[in-house]
């Protein structure tokens, strides 16, 4: 971990407990983000990115286990392995919020009906900036007009129900925001918004991660957004990394077929009328009771019998930031070890 | 292998598109009070449909020398303390020359041997067949149903009726009106006050009257207008009925007053704009999208219910309101433990507050074990 | 929110005047009169009436007017002159018949009401809190056998241990001492002592029902995503309880409230015929059973106010509990 990094995973691991059985649904994952940068977390929906999101923070549900190291440099605690904290404990709240923050995916639930927005703001800076109520409300007012709440001073006072979805996910952000965090953990936050207040909310949280010097870490499956705002990607499927490196590599020079898939699902303007949009076969499987092999081998154009699905794979360099967990691009561990497959 | 792997994919894809209610089972299975609750209630229950099979004796059938007896004693080992098989003594009359009592007492002469399908008072098996088999009985030496001596494993009443007998024969009516009496509130409670909260205006104005003067009126005032407008010389069944619908015509207001507040808040949830602007009849928006959404407490409140219809009909009963003797029902039953002095004298007859406090926690465990399964995915 | 108030308001003035239509065509309804049930009386003592006399008394009381008529009557008397007409049981007005005990019935059944939601709220909390805990279980167990068992059963019980243990029955609020020599402070412990069976045996079967809503809605609220949001902004799971669930998890036990204040006046009734106690379900019970009908319809209707007045209160409560009602221009 160099100094430019400031969080660092490995070999997370999420188990969840079900009626069925133990389900892991984070199934070794590695990555860092470094300071400043954005970091692209992408996949379909059930591939585990939430939960890897939520483990960072240690707010998963009592039934899911996280397991493996979690390294931050946390203010005022040094370097830890969040895991290891108690997750109701000081410690892990005096990062939450302050040091990492997170936006969700529903604005529109996220907020308790309750309470007005202003409140909601405002108990983050009260926990962690300022207990003078005075100066703690002109802190998120700031913030609030920051995030482009316009006349912040009367929506400070107004309720969930009456903004809109845009302007709760503002509020949302100027909440995670009203500390000056580290990181930032954006859970798929344009998902539930329409198209123009998408390119909005990007926008500013593009513009905010200037101003405000955050690393973030985006979760989505949208592959359009993801071109838009990210510095590095990491390509996940069922609880694993397939793919990394940086945008670059991974947009002109993909190369696990799931990559592939990905991108090629993505309608792009100027294709041809005729052309079908491509989509990938079948469905992410359950990871219960998962087969050996690599879980993306059901699903898998370039599969090879006999390998994937006996081998699992390991992420493999092949050449720059870009790794690669695939036999069908990085060869067969078969051949590595000797011409035994 | 492929053959495999698509099994096992199947099975994973179950979860998934497991129904609500299949889910819901699953969860329960696992809920340890909830499964003994269920079972208790289906021995309950069964004992209400074999009651006149169970029942040693039939509802009227009485010996007034047992007349306010405990429990008939029963013996296992014989004069020399050998194992045997069990027998009693038939009690009789005894004049105290001395205290110039008339005392009660075992005759030690004469043994009557417990035994099973033993001959007794005519009746139809499930109200069909005709039978005098009862699941057990006495018989004499010769081995021929004797009917002197009583067997009355729960004691006697005040006109010494086997308690037990007239607990079975009681259930038939304390098990069955609060279910339908729970069942009708429920419905009216979710109709009315899912068309008043949903609606909104004129109509919601007008059932929100109703609730509030039905609401607003003791029960006791009701239940007694009510039930003396019941003709007195009516069939049992009958009588019942008319009880179900009184009970569950004041029952239903608490429900839907909370059922309005729950739509009320939901009708402006976004999935439910999101129905009504695909088409989807309102009927549907409600059961489909809107009752899901607090099914939990729905279920809290009718497994609620139901104990507190059997608890209503105990207090009817108790008033001199609800059924009167010699149809009997637990409510009945328990009228006779009014005073300390019955109590004190008497324990054995507080015996059907236990089948009532069993029945009413089983249904409590059950609904409580149903609130916990109607969220699966927890 | 003043104008929801407003029109609550309104509304409340119809509402009584039909509730109190509904309570005297209630009352009426079961066959036969005072003068009825009062023959039937004094015939069973060997006295007999002839029709004639029997036409008198009737006329006399105004009972063979049309009930719409009596009632009318009944609403005028109380209107113009405060007069809520005569007890044919006790032979004074009814309003005498009725202050001898309005008081205290009135404290009985408020001081139940608040035992109930002080017991309860924070048990249900607590069992939400710590789901499947052993306190869980016991308080639920507790809770679940208070409600099993019916109200005079449990006074019946009670009383009987509490023979059993100090060899005295205590019927009654008052002691006979008590009655005799007026108020003291030294019988001030016995009379709270006294106090505590009915408030154990009256509030015990709601209290049940508060701890299971209140358990439940906190598990609801629980896993909503604004918990999470909450956490995610690191907040202790004190505030995320207290602050977020606890409001939200609340709706539902305010509209439960007038409901409770009914269950207690009907609860009451039973319990106190057992127990002796001078409060007004007794009285009401008698009084309907005689066909004693304008002492049973004021009873009825000063119990039937206070519930709407109850719902009244709880429904403004609600409506400032949640701001999507309090902002809202519905009614």
């Amino acid at each position: 971990m160099d100094n430019d990094t400031i969080i660092e995973i490995k070999g997370l691991k999420v188990n969840i407990k079900i009626d069925e059985g133990t389900l892991t649904a984070v199934r070794g994952v590695d990555f860092e983000i470094r300071k400043g940068e954005t970091l692209g977390l992408v996949s379909e929906s059930g591939c585990g990115k939430s939960l890897t999101s939520k483990a960072i923070l240690g707010i998963n549900d009592k039934k899911c286990k996280a397991e493996g190291e979690i390294m931050f440099d946390a203010d005022g605690l040094g370097r830890v392995n969040l895991l290891k904290l108690n997750p109701i404990g000081k410690e892990i709240r005096s990062v939450r919020g302050k040091q990492i923050s997170m936006i969700f995916q529903e604005p529109m639930v996220a907020f308790s009906p309750m309470y007005t927005i202003g409140n909601q703001i405002n108990e983050a800076t009260l926990l962690h900036i300022t207990k003078d109520k005075a100066k703690a409300k002109e802190i998120s007012l700031e913030v609030m007009r920051k995030v482009g709440i316009a006349n912040a001073e009367k929506r400070y006072d107004q309720y969930p129900h009456e903004f809109s979805g845009g302007m709760l996910q503002r509020a949302l952000i100027a909440m995670a925001l009203v500390c000056n965090p580290k990181l930032l953990i954006a859970d798929e936050p344009t998902t539930a918004l329409d198209v123009t207040i998408q390119a909005q909310i990007l926008e500013l949280m593009k513009l905010l991660q200037k101003d405000f010097g955050m690393s973030i870490l985006f979760i989505t499956h949208d592959l359009g957004t993801v071109a838009r705002m990210c510095d590095r990607i990491a390509v996940m499927y069922l609880g694993r990394i397939v793919e990394s490196g940086t945008a670059l590599e991974i947009f002109k020079n993909p190369q696990h077929p799931y990559t592939h898939g990905l991108i090629g699902s993505v309608h792009k303007i100027g294709t041809k009328k005729q052309e079908r949009l491509y989509s990938i076969e079948g469905t992410v499987p359950l990871a219960l009771n998962l087969p050996a092999g690599c879980g993306f081998y059901e699903r898998c154009r370039r599969r090879i019998d006999g390998v994937c699905n006996v081998y699992d794979p390991e992420l493999v360099s092949v050449g720059g930031e870009h790794k690669v967990a695939c036999f069908a691009c990085t060869g067969c561990p078969g051949a590595k070890e000797g011409g035994k497959g | 292998m492929a053959l495999f792997r698509k099994k096992q994919m199947a099975k994973d894809e179950s979860y998934y598109l497991a129904s609500q209610w299949t889910l819901m089972w699953r969860k329960l299975k696992r809920h340890t009070l909830a499964k003994i609750s269920l079972a208790i209630l289906l021995v309950l229950y069964l004992g209400a449909l074999f009651a006149d099979f169970i029942a040693p004796y039939g509802l009227e059938e009485f010996s007034s020398v047992y007349k306010d007896t405990g429990p008939t004693k029963v013996y296992f080992t014989d004069e020399n303390g050998k194992l045997c098989r069990p027998y009693v003594y038939k009690l009789e009359k005894f004049n105290n020359r001395e205290t110039w009592t008339v005392e009660i007492r075992e005759n030690t002469e004469e043994k009557y041997y417990l035994d099973f399908l033993v001959e007794g008072q005519e009746y139809k098996f499930l109200g069909l067949i005709p039978s005098n088999l009862h699941l057990y009985g006495l018989v004499n030496e010769a081995g021929e149903a004797d009917r002197s001596a009583r067997i009355n494993i729960l004691g006697a009443d005040s006109a010494g009726r086997c308690i037990f007998s007239r607990v079975l024969f009681g259930s038939q009516i304390s098990l069955t009106i609060p279910f339908v009496s729970a069942a009708i509130s429920f419905v009216l409670g979710i109709l009315l006050g899912g068309i008043s909260g949903y609606f909104g205006g004129f109509l919601d104005t007008a059932i929100q009257r109703v609730i509030e003067v039905i609401s607003a009126i003791p029960s006791i005032p009701l239940w007694l207008a009510l039930s003396a407008a019941i003709p007195p010389d009516i069939p049992v069944s009958t009588m019942y009925l008319y009880i179900t619908v009184i009970l569950s015509f004041i029952g239903w207001t608490g429900l839907a007053r909370v059922v309005r507040g729950k739509f009320i808040s939901l009708r402006n949830e976004d999935f439910v704009m999101a129905a009504k602007l695909a088409g989807v009849s309102d009927f549907k928006i409600i059961v489909k999208h809107m009752v899901p959404g607090f099914l939990s407490y729905l279920i809290v409140n009718l497994t609620l219910g139901i104990p507190g219809s059997i608890l209503g009909e105990t207090s009817m009963s108790y008033l001199g309101l609800g059924m009167k003797s010699p149809a009997t029902s637990w409510g009945v039953l328990l009228k006779e433990t009014e005073d300390l002095v019955t109590v004190a004298q008497c324990p054995w007859k507080m015996i059907p507050l236990i089948f009532v406090i069993v029945t009413v926690l089983a249904f409590n465990f059950l609904g409580d074990g149903m609130r916990d399964a109607a969220d699966p995915y927890k | 929110m003043l104008k929801y108030i407003k029109k609550r308001l309104l509304l409340f003035i119809p509402t009584i005047i039909i509730i109190s239509i509904v309570i005297f065509f209630i009352i009426q309804l079961p066959p036969g009169d005072y003068v009825s049930s009062y023959v039937a009386a004094l015939a069973a003592e060997g006295e007999t009436f002839t029709p004639e006399e029997i036409a008198a008394m009737r006329a006399d009381y105004g009972l063979d007017d049309p009930w719409y008529i009596q009632y009318f009557n009944w609403v005028k008397g109380i209107v113009t002159e405060g007069d809520f007409g005569y007890s044919f049981e006790y032979g004074r007005s009814v309003w005498s018949v009725i202050m001898d005990r309005l008081y205290l019935t009135l404290a009985v059944s408020f001081v139940i009401l608040i035992f109930q939601y002080a017991v309860s709220l924070p048990i249900g909390i607590y069992c939400a809190n710590h789901q499947y805990s052993a306190g869980d279980y016991i308080w639920s167990f507790i809770g679940f056998l208070g409600t099993a068992t019916p109200n005079f059963l449990l006074a019946i019980l009670m009383m009987y241990w509490i023979y059993m243990a100090t060899g005295e029955v205590y019927l009654g609020l008052f002691s006979h001492d008590m009655l005799q020599n007026g108020l003291r402070m030294e019988y001030l412990p016995e009379f709270l002592f006294r106090c505590l069976i009915p408030l154990i045996v009256i509030g015990t079967s709601g209290t049940c029902g508060i701890i299971r809503t209140v358990r439940a809605q906190m598990l609801d609220e629980q896993v909503r995503q604004y918990t999470l949001t909450a956490r995610a902004k690191g907040c202790s799971e004190k505030t995320i309880i207290y602050k977020y669930c606890l409001r939200s998890a609340l709706n539902p036990v305010v509209s439960g409230m007038s409901g409770s204040l009914r269950t207690i006046f009907s609860g009451s009734t039973v319990s106190a015929i057992v127990m002796n106690l001078q409060i007004q379900g007794p009285v009401l019970l008698q009084a309907l059973k005689t066909q004693d009908m304008y002492l049973a319809g004021t009873i009825v209707m000063i119990q039937a106010i206070l519930v709407v007045v109850g719902t009244l209160l709880s429904d403004i409560a609600l409506a400032w509990l949640d701001p999507r009602i309090r902002f809202s221009e519905r009614g």
